[in-house]
This record gives structure tokens, sequence and C-alpha cells, in this order.
């Protein structure tokens, strides 16, 4: 499994539309292998349901957040973190069932669940006893 | 009798202490101030604080947690926020969140920073503590400080000499 370059690092200076993020963000993951499958927790506050997009494709889990400029009056006393997308990829390779992923939204946290096809999860297989 | 010379294993104390850190960080999940030698300086979580014409708002970024996980005290001129991130449990197959840790999990990444944080924030005017407001949406928690009547900007009108 690979991702590229390390994560919360602005990446792209993106579109810069008139009231949109202008950076886009790697959020932090926990990945954990399952043995049915891949469980993975992004970060990503400040999103929305709607605005969240996954997608597998080729073997590549994509991630992309688009997240809404928040309103922000007043005058800036201190920042320390940027607002802009999310957006992150994982190539998972072959054996994952594309049209079982499911995702939710939740307190800030994306989790995903990658289900293995059902032919290479791995199975336990019983040890029968043979007498004679 | 050979003796060695003060200070001699403080080399090997040190890469000793590096191979631990670096080991954990193999096995564990990453503390919320991240893996870094510095001890943690409460800089847990990153804010964002504006100067409003009537109020001080505060605004951190806190995925994961519910409400009751995070604490936040006020005084007049000190914003306190505390809290725990409790440890990423893997899930089991029906998505259920498991009390406990299955024993045929493989971490592959664990970046997302686990345990106790508390950041002060002394704030630039004097507040009502015993107005503050906090909202949490998202993961993004949003503490609306009034400020106390003193500090509010008053308005000065000018009369105009007949």
């Amino acid at each position: 499994m690979r991702s590229s370059m390390s994560p919360t690092v602005p990446q792209t200076p993106g579109q810069q539309a008139a009231g949109e993020p202008s950076l886009t963000y790697q959020p932090h993951v926990d990945i954990c292998d399952t043995g049915g499958g891949l469980s993975i927790r992004a970060d990503i506050p400040g999103a929305n349901t709607d605005s969240i997009d996954v997608a597998f494709e080729d073997g590549v889990l994509a991630v992309h957040a688009k997240v809404r400029a928040r309103e922000q009056p007043g005058r800036v006393l201190r920042q320390e973190y940027g607002i802009g997308d999310y957006r992150r990829s994982f190539r998972l390779g072959d054996g994952f069932d594309g049209a079982q992923i499911t995702a939710e939204y939740r307190q800030g946290v994306l989790s995903i669940e990658v289900p293995r096809l059902a032919a290479v999860r791995p199975r336990k297989v019983a040890v029968r006893a043979t007498h004679g | 009798m050979q003796t060695f010379r003060a200070g001699f294993a403080l080399p090997l104390e040190e890469l000793r202490d590096e191979v631990d850190r670096l080991w954990t960080s193999l096995t564990a999940a990453p503390p919320l101030h991240g893996w870094s030698t510095e001890q943690p300086t409460g800089r847990f979580p990153a804010v964002t604080m504006r100067d409003c014409d009537d109020a001080v708002v505060i605004e951190a970024e806190l995925p994961g947690l519910d409400v009751g996980d995070i604490d936040i005290a006020a005084t007049a001129d000190e914003l306190t926020l505390k809290g725990t991130r409790p440890a990423a449990v893997a899930q089991t197959g029906n998505g259920e969140a498991a009390t406990q840790e299955p024993a045929n999990v493989t971490w592959l990444r664990r970046e997302r920073g686990t345990g106790a944080f508390e950041r002060r924030l002394s704030l630039p005017v004097a507040v009502d503590a015993s107005r503050v407001e906090a909202r949490l949406v998202d993961g993004v928690l949003t503490v609306t400080c009034p400020k106390a009547p003193e500090s509010q900007p008053r308005r000065v009108a000018v009369r105009a000499a007949s």
C-alpha cells in the first residue's frame, strides 16, 4: 500500500475561486487490516457528508472532501491551521470488492470499510480427524 | 583499575532512548502532539482566535471527539481546553466498534493521534466567563467568549458644535 507524501502538508495550491479554500490537505489516517477487508479512519474535520467523495478505481481508493470556507468574522489574532479541501489516495491493489465499500462520516471522522472479495478472504479450514 | 569517564554512557543512553522512541512509534498510535523529541508543549489542539467586536471566538479542530470528551473552562483572561481522544479501536465486521482490539488485526497506518490534551489560551481582553458558549459541529469546536462590558468598544457620539 502506498500513499504519496506526508500527511497534513499543504499539497498543491488549488483553484482559487472566490470564497473557496485554496489549499489541499492530506488527512491523518488509521488503516487496519481486519482479515475480511480494510478499515480506514481519516480525520477530516469541518467537511460535509454531501461534499465527501470516495472513489475506488483500478485498485486505488481516492478520498476527496470539499471544505467550504467557514465564516470567519473579526480580526485574526492567532491562526495555527489552514482550512482547505482534503485529498488522499491509497493504492490497495487487487482483491477488494469495490461495489461493497461503505463510508460513514461522523464527528469529523470519515470511516471507510473496504471488504475483500469473497474469493480472496482468508478462510478458516477445519481439520477433520480421521480415525483408522 | 580502569574506570569509564563520567558521561561516557550518555550517548549510549540517548541512543537507547531514540531506539525506544522509534520502536514505540512503530507499534503504538502516535500521541496527539506528534512524535517529536520535544516535550508535549500543549500545542494540541491547533486553534484560530479571532477578535470580533463583542466577543473573542476560538476555533479548534477536534475530530473524533464527542461533546462529553471535551472539558472547557474559562476565566476572565484564560480559556482551557481539556480532553482525551480515545485510542483508535478496530471495528468488527458488522461495523460495531469493538471494545477490545481483535487479535487478528494488522495495523497498516496509525497517524491519528490519541491520548489526553490540555491547552491553555490566554485571552487578549477580559471576557465574561459566565456567558462563554461552545459548539461542536463535524469535529470543529467553536468557543465564543463574550467580552466583558469594560473591554467592549464604546461608541463615542460626536456632537456638532452649533
